[in-house]
């Protein structure tokens, strides 16, 4: 196998380590369905696609060969069903081919809700996650939802009131005294 | 101390192999400990990062080398099982625990006398065929004073006298309670509503700072207040509120000069000589060398699955051992069992909760259906489980939490998450299992760790004992979350696989029904100590910490007594 040249592997400003361009073009288009953009931001804008890119760089290379054939499975299916490939179809057939994929009904892929069931936990954990991991721009994921993030604590519970804090990460926090 | 022999060897150091070490230290014994696992600072192991572990707990260090497999049937090859308990680091899964630190109940010792004699199954309209229901060989009462030096030490937060279902105590808590949260509030003041006994559940998680004070061990440092991060079940402390061995008692056994510490070291095999005693241990070093160690005791405190492992590892010895060392019952591995992970869901359109902030063991629950507190009278079971409110957790913890009507993802999944992720709370059941034999670990026949040795293989499923109660728990759960003002309200029935894991070296009196003593003592090998929940013979509608803490400081207690084993 050839080596690719890294601009060959430049995706919105970033290096892709284990996606091609063309996966992570791919992906972008699934997370922008799984969580899209609404009035807020969504699962596109989180960069979850690089939360993925680098958990199939790190811990998770076996997985790599289990998304370049469910993409490509959920792309014929898509040309099938809709004539077009994945990418270049409407927001609502994007669904419903995803849909499908959901719900095992792609001939090719045995087991696609399984497969289904990992794009959507990557892209949410993608979203959710903290950011030392390749998603969460921002902590979007934490703003949408109100999560504060890793604080070292709370003065007090909160009960019945919203927190005002804005989120922050381990990274972020101030060194405390006596922390080993 | 190559090549001599210790007083004690010891597999295993969490809560109990902690308690165990500083208790015999103490007592002047030299004791040899070997831990699977590295010995983490603080920072390595309270980053409280949930990718880490909620999302991948099959990468940590402590977890990713000894999977086990998990099936519901023997006719099921079965699937790889990774989880945080146990936890193979210094200190166990104590690290990762949530804190909830309730003794058991007076009844929960007997449940063989007063459920099944007494007539009651009958008259519950319960089929127990198949169940192996069996008292403990010892009580709520000899327990007593070690739960006492197991709250002490540790420093737990609670009220005494609160739950009108917990057994009699000598000594209130040593702690105030932790700080009130929205879940504590709303479940609280509905279930008195419904003329329920909601309590605060003792939290082994400092309220305050907190060292011991005499005539407890004054030798444990101080540990500062919990700070109320919201980063407690599955995570580690990053301020040593949540109380662990690590922090307590193992630095005091340290500090005695009479333990040998031997971190990242798994024990292979327990040997025995022609009387069929145990020698020792056959273990491999950080370098994958297998090595020995005699000594003149052996304890395994290093769970239900290596305790089970090691066992039937240690078969041989001519035809004395054949089936297993200890195992002239049969039984090692056996009558595997814990709780259902159950819980009722609730979303709030009136009251922000923001669940992520808190302790996790702060909890308000009722003990109403725990045990034998109830009237089972035609309920088509026994027993029953503690109900609280529980539902910490970082967005990650939380993100596959979708009401039935909601689809798991897009446009609306998202709107529901943003509304709902702070106006959420679980109703938590901790519902027991009853013991059965085909209900069991063994050694996987194909499957292997990094050391060559077999995994350890579950086979269980509920039965209909668990089925019903389930049933009946979510419908108490439902109509707290009702009464509570909730808007929209589901249940998630246990997934076939039992949390806080029990049994499969059975305690009892008599040798051919059971593998220990009441001590902890195998029957068959006197020199051997098997101590933790795989001890206990039926489990209760709590979780295990405060039970097998005070098992391990009532076995070290015995050995230390048998002064003519050490000379």
């Amino acid at each position: 196998m050839k080596m690719k040249s890294q601009s060959s592997r430049q995706y919105r400003g970033e290096r892709l380590q284990a996606l091609t361009v063309r996966q992570a073009r791919f992906i972008d288009a699934i997370a922008g369905r799984i969580l899209p953009a609404t009035d807020a931001p969504g699962a596109v804008e989180a960069g979850a696609v690089f939360y993925i890119d680098r958990a199939l760089a790190g811990p998770y290379p076996h997985l790599l060969s289990r998304y370049t054939r469910g993409l490509r499975a959920l792309d014929k299916h898509a040309k099938r069903q809709f004539g077009a490939s994945f990418e270049k179809l409407g927001d609502e057939q994007q669904d419903s081919a995803l849909g499908d994929l959901e719900s095992g009904k792609i001939a090719e892929l045995p087991n696609g809700e399984a497969f289904f069931e990992l794009l959507r936990t990557h892209v949410l954990e993608g979203v959710f996650g903290e950011p030392s991991y390749g998603g969460n721009k921002d902590m979007i994921g934490w703003k949408l939802v109100g999560f504060p993030g890793q604080q070292w604590g709370y003065p007090e519970t909160y009960i019945n009131k919203a927190v005002d804090l804005p989120p922050i990460t381990w990274e972020g926090l101030p060194k405390k005294p006596g922390q080993s | 101390m190559n090549g001599s022999i210790a007083d004690v060897c010891i597999v295993g150091v969490g809560a109990v192999g902690g308690i165990l070490a500083k208790q015999l230290t103490s007592a002047g014994l030299k004791v040899v400990a070997f831990e699977r696992g590295p010995a983490l600072k603080t920072a390595e192991y309270a980053q409280r990062d949930s990718i880490s572990y909620i999302a991948r707990p099959d990468q940590l260090e402590g977890v990713r080398h000894e999977p086990r497999i998990f099936r519901t049937s023997t006719t099921q090859p079965g699937n790889l099982r990774y989880g945080t308990s146990p936890f193979n680091v210094l200190g166990g899964s104590m690290l990762l625990w949530t804190g909830q630190a309730s003794r058991f109940m007076p009844g929960d010792f007997k449940v063989y006398s007063n459920e099944v004699a007494s007539g009651l199954a009958d008259r519950a309209g319960v089929d127990l065929r198949g169940y192996d229901v069996v008292d403990w060989p010892i009580g709520y009462d000899d327990l007593e004073p070690y739960y006492e030096r197991f709250e002490w030490e540790f420093g737990v937060a609670g009220v005494a006298g609160m739950n009108p279902f917990a057994g009699p105590r000598r000594k209130p808590y040593p702690l105030p309670p932790l700080k009130m949260t929205a879940r504590m509030q709303l479940f609280g003041d509905a279930a008195k509503r419904l003329g329920y006994h909601p309590f605060i559940g003792p939290a082994a998680v400092t309220s305050e700072p907190y060292r011991p004070p005499a005539p407890y061990d004054t030798r444990i440092p101080e540990r500062p207040a919990c700070v109320y991060c919201g980063h407690c079940n599955h995570y580690g402390c990053h301020v040593n509120a949540k109380a662990s061995t690590l922090h307590t008692a193992i630095p005091v056994a340290l500090q005695t000069g009479n333990l040998e510490l031997r971190t990242n070291c798994k024990v292979a095999n327990i040997t025995t000589d022609d009387k069929g005693m145990a020698t020792g241990v056959k273990y491999f070093d950080p370098n994958g060398v297998l090595q020995e160690q005699r000594a003149r005791v052996v304890i395994l405190s290093a769970f239900v699955f290596e305790h089970v492992r090691l066992l039937l590892l240690s078969k041989g010895n001519g035809k004395r051992f054949k089936k297993g060392l200890a195992n002239s019952s049969g039984l090692v591995g056996k009558c595997f069992f814990g709780h259902g992970d159950m819980r009722v869901y609730g979303l709030f359109d009136n009251f922000i909760i923001n669940g992520f902030i808190g302790s996790g063991a702060a909890a308000m629950r009722i003990d109403d259906f725990n045990g034998n507190n109830f009237d089972h009278t035609g309920l088509g079971f026994i027993r029953g489980g503690t109900v609280g409110c529980s539902g910490d957790g970082a967005p990650v913890s939380r993100m596959d939490i979708v009401p039935p009507d909601v689809r798991s993802w897009g446009k609306e999944y998202k709107e529901y998450f943003m509304r709902y992720y702070t106006r959420t709370f679980d109703i938590h059941m901790a519902p027991e299992t009853l013991p059965r034999r085909d209900n069991c670990v063994d050694l996987d026949p194909r499957r292997r760790d990094r050391w060559g040795l077999p995994l350890p293989r579950v086979t269980f499923a509920f039965h209909a004992n668990e089925k019903r109660m389930h049933l009946f728990l979510a419908d108490i759960g439902e109509r707290i979350f009702r009464e509570a003002g909730a808007s929209k309200v589901w249940t998630e029935l246990p997934r076939p696989s039992p949390t806080r894991q029990c049994g499969g070296t059975r305690m009892g009196t008599d040798p051919n029904h059971s593998v220990v003593n009441g001590y902890c003592q195998s029957h068959d090998v006197p020199n051997l100590f098997i101590v933790g929940s795989s001890v206990f013979p039926t489990m209760s509608g709590y979780p295990a910490t405060a039970t097998i803490s005070a098992l391990a400081y009532r076995t070290a207690e015995y050995i230390e007594r048998q002064r003519d084993w050490f000379h």
